[in-house]
C-alpha cells in the first residue's frame, strides 16, 4: 500500500501511527531528509567508519608509494635535500587520500544499495520524485489490515492511496 | 523567553582574586628580578586573552552574518569574553615600556647600523607601534561595546530591527577585524624577529584565536550547564561547537603545515632562520607537541560522532586546546626574546594572574544581563535544536 503525503507534518503522524501498529514500513520518499524518519526507520550506516579506513589505507600507501618511488627505487638529488623529503609528501598525500575515499565511498555505497550506472530506476509514485512525501507500506494481506491502514493513512491527510497487492517494482 | 540571571558564586569571585594576587605577585618579583623575562610573560599572556577575546567575537559575527539559529542561546557568552578587550587595551598600552626590552627593532644602536630595520622603520617604530594599539583596540572596543548595546536594547524591546542592526556591525566587524588582528600579530609577535617574515603568520595567528576563542566558549557553556545554568543545552549544540573546534583545528594545521613545509622547501636563509633558531632541544620537541595538541588530537578524538557530543570526551580535549595555545605562543616568544626554554613559578603564575583577571571580567559581564537573550528572533530555533 502507497500512501502520498503534502507535507511533512502528516506524513510524520502517519509514519507513527502506522509504526506503532506494527506494520513493516518498506520505504519512504521524501524531497530532503527529514530526521523523525531517518530515526524511525531505524537505518544505521557504517560508512563513516568504511571511510574513515580508507583514508587510512589511502594515506599509508600513498607515503609508502612515494617513499618507495624517491628512496627505494631511485633516488635523486634534488639540490641537497634529503631522499625522504617527508614534509613535501604530505601534500600529495592529503590530495591523494581524499580521491581515495571518495572513490572507495562511492563504490561501496553503489555496491550496498545495489545503484549502478544504467540500472532502470525504481519510481514508486511519480510524485515520489517531486514535491510529495511518499511512504510503501508492507501489508500481510488481509482485508481488516488493509482497511485499517487506509483508514489510518486518510486520518491523517493523505492525499491518495494506492493499493497493489504485489510488491511494486 | 527564558528569566534566567547568572549570579556569581561568592567562592568563584574570591578564586579569581585569588589568582589576580598570584599574578600580581608573580610579576612583582619577576620584574625585581628577571624584567626581559617578564615582559615576554607579559606579552604572552596579553596576546593569549585577546585572542580569545577578539576570536569570541568574531564568533559572535559569524553566526549573525550566517544568520546561525543554533547558537542563539549562548550568545552572551562571547559577547562577555569580548568585554575583556578594554582592559586588554590598557595592558598593551602599558606594553610602550617594555618595548625595548622585546623588541631589537625599537633599540637605536640596532637601527643605526642595520639597514633592514633601516627600510621597516617607517612602519616599525615606537611611536606609530603605539598608535596602531590605540586604533586597533579603539576599533575592536567600539564595535563590540556597540554590538552589546544592541543586543541588550533587543533583550527589552524586542523586533527584527535590532537582529539586522547586529548582523550589518557583523559585517563590518569582520571585515576590520581580518585587516586589524592580522597588522596585531605581525607587529606583537612577527616583529619580534625583525629580520624574518612569514606572508601566512597572520592568517595562522587569527585562525589560532578563532579556535582556541571557539574552545574556550564551548568550556565556560559547559562549566555553566554543569552549575545548573543554560540547561537548553542538548548534545546538538555540543555537536555544533565540536564542528567549530574540528573545523579550525584542521585549518590551523593546515596553516602551520603551509609555513613550515614552504619555508623548510624553498630553503632561503632569510625565511629559515625563524625555524633553525627553533631546531634544537626543547623548542624543537614543542614544535611538534604543539601541533599534536593543536591539531593531531582534536582531529582524531572529535572526529566520532559519539565524542562530538559528548562533554566528557570534549572537555579533555578543550583544556588540551588551551594548553596547545600557551604552547603556540611560548614558541614565538622566547626563542625571539629570551633565546632559551625558561619555564617556572613565573611562567605559571603570571598565566593565572591573567586567567583570573579574564574569568573575573567574563563571570561580571554574564552577571549583567540574562544569560539567555530574551528575544532574539532566532531563540525558539536554537532552543529546539535538534539533529
Amino acid at each position: 500500500m502507497i500512501g502520498v503525503f503534502d507535507n511533512e507534518f502528516d506524513l510524520v503522524k502517519a509514519f507513527e501511527k502506522v509504526k506503532a501498529r506494527g506494520v513493516k514500513i518498506d520505504e519512504v520518499y521524501t524531497p530532503y531528509p527529514i530526521h523523525e524518519i531517518l530515526e524511525g526507520m531505524g537505518k544505521k550506516t557504517r560508512i563513516s567508519h568504511a571511510a574513515f579506513f580508507y583514508g587510512l589505507f589511502g594515506a599509508l600507501l600513498v607515503l609508502g608509494g612515494m617513499y618507495y618511488a624517491a628512496v627505494v627505487s631511485w633516488p635523486l638529488n634534488f639540490g641537497g635535500k634529503p631522499f625522504n623529503t617527508f614534509p613535501s609528501f604530505i601534500v600529495v598525500t592529503i590530495v591523494a587520500t581524499i580521491l581515495i575515499v571518495t572513490l572507495a565511498t562511492l563504490f561501496t555505497f553503489s555496491a550496498r544499495a545495489k545503484v549502478f550506472p544504467g540500472k532502470q530506476a525504481r519510481i514508486v509514485h511519480p510524485a515520489a520524485t517531486n514535491d510529495k512525501f511518499v511512504m510503501v507500506l508492507l501489508t500481510d494481506g488481509s482485508a481488516e489490515e488493509a482497511a485499517a491502514l487506509e483508514r489510518i493513512l486518510q486520518e491523517n491527510g493523505a492525499s491518495e492511496i494506492i493499493k497493489q497487492n504485489e510488491p511494486h517494482g | 523567553m527564558i528569566e534566567e540571571k547568572f549570579v556569581i558564586p561568592k567562592k568563584l569571585k574570591l578564586a579569581t582574586y585569588v589568582l589576580i594576587a598570584i599574578g600580581l605577585v608573580s610579576f612583582g618579583w619577576g620584574f625585581v628580578t628577571d624584567p626581559q623575562r617578564s615582559w615576554a610573560n607579559y606579552l604572552l599572556n596579553n596576546y593569549l586573552f585577546v585572542s580569545l577575546a577578539v576570536g569570541a567575537a568574531f564568533f559572535i559575527s559569524i553566526q549573525y552574518i550566517a544568520q546561525a539559529g543554533w547558537s542563539a542561546a549562548f550568545k552572551r557568552i562571547p559577547e562577555a569574553m569580548a568585554a575583556y578587550l578594554p582592559f586588554a587595551a590598557v595592558f598593551f598600552l602599558l606594553l610602550l615600556f617594555g618595548v625595548h626590552s622585546l623588541y631589537e627593532w625599537s633599540h637605536a644602536e640596532e637601527l643605526a647600523h642595520d639597514h633592514l630595520i633601516q627600510h621597516k622603520s617607517p612602519y616599525l617604530n615606537v611611536p606609530f607601534w603605539g598608535i596602531r594599539i590605540l586604533l586597533f583596540f579603539g576599533l575592536w572596543i567600539l564595535l563590540t561595546k556597540w554590538m552589546r548595546k544592541i543586543s541588550l536594547k533587543e533583550d527589552r524591546e524586542g523586533g527584527m530591527r535590532y537582529f539586522y542592526q547586529s548582523e550589518h556591525l557583523s559585517k563590518v566587524f569582520i571585515f576590520i577585524v581580518a585587516v586589524s588582528f592580522s597588522a596585531f600579530s605581525v607587529d606583537m609577535l612577527m616583529s619580534l624577529q625583525v629580520h624574518w617574515f612569514s606572508t601566512i603568520f597572520a592568517a595562522k595567528m587569527f585562525i589560532s584565536a578563532f579556535l582556541h576563542g571557539a574552545a574556550v566558549i564551548t568550556l565556560i557553556v559547559i562549566i555553566l550547564h554543569k552549575y545548573g545554568y543554560l540547561q537548553v543545552l542538548n548534545r546538538s549544540h555540543l555537536h555544533d561547537f565540536t564542528r567549530y573546534m574540528f573545523m579550525l583545528s584542521i585549518v590551523w594545521g593546515y596553516f602551520t603545515f603551509s609555513q613550515f613545509m614552504l619555508i623548510w622547501y624553498g630553503n632561503i636563509p632569510e625565511e629559515t632562520s625563524y625555524y633553525v633558531h627553533r631546531w634544537h632541544g626543547p623548542f624543537q620537541i614543542l614544535f611538534y607537541v604543539s601541533i599534536i595538541l593543536n591539531w593531531f588530537i582534536p582531529f582524531l578524538f572529535l572526529m566520532p560522532r559519539s565524542n562530538s557530543r559528548s562533554k566528557l570526551a570534549m572537555v579533555p580535549v578543550i583544556i588540551l586546546l588551551i594548553i596547545g595555545q600557551y604552547v603556540e605562543l611560548y614558541y614565538e616568544i622566547w626563542p625571539a626574546t629570551l633565546h632559551e626554554a625558561k619555564f617556572g613559578l613565573l611562567e605559571i603564575g603570571s598565566w593565572l594572574g591573567f586567567a583570573g583577571l579574564f574569568s573575573l571580567i567574563v563571570i561580571t559581564y554574564l552577571a549583567k544581563a540574562n544569560l539567555v537573550p530574551k528575544n532574539h528572533p532566532y531563540l525558539e530555533e536554537s532552543i529546539h535544536h535538534h539533529f
